[in-house]
């Protein structure tokens, strides 16, 4: 175990020291940043004024949204049922840019329809989920609980806001949190791509320079290839912690200077709109939480939800590919052979990026249900399908898929564990598939 | 010290090792010669416990080896390399440390070292920034570092230069003297015939020659002498007449040359110093022991010969 930690301090210590490490360190949450900025900046773009018809047959939103209005946002109601290509086909309907649907069921399905013409722009989508979920709020509080609404919000469960096209109805891929989902994807998916291929290169550079024969004459190959794989993983999330630090920093700056207008709560003051609710008034209206650009960096991102199984899943999803770079590394002769075969791993990160993107255009799909278990998609499609939201009852589903996923992991490191073993010692040689399966079944 | 019994180790049936057995005393340098190829560094390993043996075993100070007793070898393999991006400070602290000093004693042992060697200003320079040879210092010192009783040192001197290598050799001898053993594997023969205590020689997996270097010279040597001489090369030849033959001659300047001869007749080295006195100057006369290289040679092409009939 000693030995294990020093190789992991040595290899945390390399990589922590490098160049390269502090450039992605700055560079990673800078250019997020820069994207967030632009986001916001100028996806409010576009048509500037919605009027919104909400379709509310049984009364729930009791033809209230806001007490205040919303200059970019005018609301009606309709107290009847109104048909997807009713709304899209009558003429009575034409001034609509979007219709939002309140079902009966909104209050135990938390799920809301709001089908558009033109697709919304993100700052759009976001200020019309806001003005929605918290009106829904208001309801649940005065209906249900006894709870103030500040305390509500503490233990709420998000409202699914799907935006449909009426032209399109299944196009799903405007629901914002799974956008939020992918962008986690991907994270992982650069973060594993990184630390993998530093893996392998440090494996094939110690092989290369035969510094590995001076190690193996102190401690067990499993021992080196653990305390490789940790000390990178570690560097790893320092990284990723790193970048949590730098753009947690660089939003709330954000928040405070570049957008205060997004800081005029008076736009979507609702706390008005319910007497039950006046008494949190005040409190509500200063704490400046409550903007579209906030909202959903602060409030619609479960980040201690997200972040929490991000690192389980980015635990497994290292260790998963972290083993295939592994086995690149230690069998291959010489470190050009060992980039060609990087690229069927490289297939199947792209495939779970992939995988990450259907998922969010199609979360009811069989093949969803597939990449949500296979355990080279898993670590990407997970996090789209977390921010989606399960439906209740099927939050098993992830504890099932980390679990496959660990114990896939688990395996290919036994099996990466052996090709190092035997192939490590190995120099100049032409990787055959032969070759391979010898060291993988000598013990 | 070290007892190797009966190790054999084949790689998908190819055989790398054929039933060896060494013993290597307490104290001695040991050489381990043998073509590419014959197994040597694949028993080295073994030794280092990097590969594992198909059969035999090895025992450390009478006790079967396990990995407990690594932290009493310190080995230089042929092929060796460093991290380049780090200082030689920080090298010798993660190699020392693995093998279980503290920070503190690396700290010293390396100060020793540096100081030894002259090389203090050394200490934070990063390895790439250092020369093949000043690297090799390096890494010499990391493998000492840890002040091992066995020392198993693969080709140590190639890459050095010859004042290093005198350096080394010299360091060789005075750790045997302080009672460390060492086995040397190498090509380098003349390093054999100068420190080595004992050799062996591997040839295509099996151990053909064992034994004390000086012992194995007498064993083949072949009644050959050298005459170091100032006068005629015509007046030498007609001294020696018909009891001696001689071989080859060198020629050191106008009228200095050294002659090879062998005895004929039941001659022998004192009736040969008197056929050449008054003759000729004689400077120096000695029996020629073969060198382990001419040794190597002969062994191993008898063994190819052998195998082709």
């Amino acid at each position: 175990m000693r030995n294990t930690c020093l190789i992991a301090l040595r290899e945390l210590k390399e990589r922590v020291g490098s160049r390269s490490f502090l450039f992605m360190s700055i560079a990673g949450p800078v250019l997020i940043l820069i994207v967030s900025y632009l986001l916001f900046a100028y996806g409010g773009e576009g048509k500037q004024h919605w009027n919104i018809l909400i379709a509310d047959p049984t009364g729930i939103m009791d033809n209230k949204i806001m007490a205040h209005e919303d200059k970019a946002v005018s609301y009606s109601f309709a107290d009847g049922y109104i048909e997807m290509e009713e709304f899209r086909d009558a003429k009575q309907f034409n001034s609509f840019d979007a219709m939002v649907e309140i079902n009966e069921k909104i209050l135990s399905n938390k799920t809301a329809f709001v089908f558009f013409r033109v697709k919304p722009s993100v700052r759009m989508q976001t200020r019309v989920q806001f003005q929605i979920e918290r009106r829904i709020e208001e309801v649940m509080v005065k209906r249900f609980t006894k709870l103030s609404l500040r305390d509500f919000r503490k233990i709420k469960q998000p409202l699914n806001v799907a935006f449909r096209n009426i032209n399109d109805p299944f196009d799903e891929a405007s629901d914002l949190r799974g956008w939020v989902g992918l962008f986690f994807g991907t994270i992982i998916f650069v973060f594993i791509f990184l630390f993998g291929m530093t893996i392998l290169r440090s494996i094939s550079r110690e092989k290369s320079n035969r510094i590995v024969e001076v190690l193996l004459a102190t401690v067990r190959p499993n021992q080196l290839l653990g305390g490789k794989i940790i000390g990178i993983g570690l560097a790893a999330f320092l990284q990723f912690a790193v970048w949590m630090i730098i753009v947690g920093a660089g939003l709330y700056y954000l928040r405070e200077t570049l957008f205060p207008d997004m800081l005029n709560a008076s736009n979507f003051d609702i706390v008005q709109l319910t007497k039950d609710a006046q008494t949190n008034a005040d409190q509500l209206f200063t704490s400046k939480e409550y903007n579209e650009f906030v909202n959903l960096v602060f409030e619609r991102i479960q980040f201690v939800n997200m972040t929490g199984f991000f690192l389980l899943f980015f635990i497994g999803g290292y260790l998963f590919y972290g083993s295939l770079f592994a086995s690149i590394g230690s069998t291959s002769g010489s470190e050009s052979d060992g980039q060609q075969f990087v690229l069927p791993i490289i297939f199947m990160l792209t495939l779970a990026l992939y995988a990450g993107y259907y998922t969010l255009q199609n979360p009811a799909a069989e093949l969803t249900s597939w990449f949500h278990y296979l355990p080279f998609t898993s670590p990407v499609v997970v996090m789209v399908r977390l921010s989606q939201g399960y439906e209740p009852g099927q939050g098993y589903q992830i504890w099932l898929s980390l679990l496959i996923l660990l114990v896939s992991a688990a395996l290919l490191l036994s099996f990466a564990g052996r090709l190092y073993k035997n192939g490590i010692l190995q120099f100049g040689h032409r990787l055959r598939l032969a070759t391979l399966l010898k060291w993988v079944r000598k013990s | 010290m070290l007892e190797i019994q009966r190790i054999s180790k084949s790689f998908y049936r190819k055989s790398a090792l054929d039933d060896v057995s060494l013993i290597i005393n307490e104290g001695e340098i040991f050489g381990l010669l043998g073509p590419n190829g014959a197994g040597k560094t694949t028993l080295i390993r073994i030794i280092n416990r990097i590969l594992e043996q198909d059969s035999g075993q090895i025992r450390i100070n009478g006790e079967l080896m396990t990995d407990r007793h690594l932290d009493s070898i310190g080995y230089l393999p042929e092929e060796r390399g460093l991290y380049k991006t780090m200082t030689v400070e920080d090298h010798a602290l993660f190699l020392g440390r693995l093998r279980g000093l503290s920070k503190k004693d690396v700290s010293v042992q390396l100060e020793h070292w540096l100081t030894k060697f002259e090389i203090n200003d050394w200490r934070k320079k990063r390895i790439e920034e250092l020369s093949k040879g000043m690297a090799q210092k390096v890494q010499f010192i990391c493998t000492v570092l840890h002040d091992p009783k066995l020392l198993i040192l693969d080709e140590p001197l190639s890459g050095f230069d010859p004042v290093n290598v005198e350096l080394i050799k010299q360091e060789l001898t005075e750790m045997k003297a302080n009672g460390k053993t060492i086995i040397l594997s190498t090509h380098n023969m003349k390093s054999v015939d100068e420190i080595c205590d004992r050799a062996a020689l591997i040839h295509q997996s099996k151990k053909i020659m064992e034994g004390k270097v000086a012992d194995l010279q007498e064993a083949h040597k072949k009644g050959e002498y050298a005459v170091k001489f100032r006068g005629s090369m015509i007046a030498f030849v007609n001294a020696l007449w018909t009891g001696f033959e001689l071989i080859d001659k060198e020629i050191l300047g106008d009228d200095r040359f050294i002659a090879r001869l062998k005895m004929r007749g039941g001659n022998n080295f004192e009736d040969l110093l008197k056929a050449l006195i008054g003759q000729v100057r004689i400077e120096a006369a000695w029996e020629v022991l073969p060198s382990m290289q001419d040794i190597f040679i002969e062994l191993v092409s008898e063994r190819k010969e052998a195998l082709d009939a």
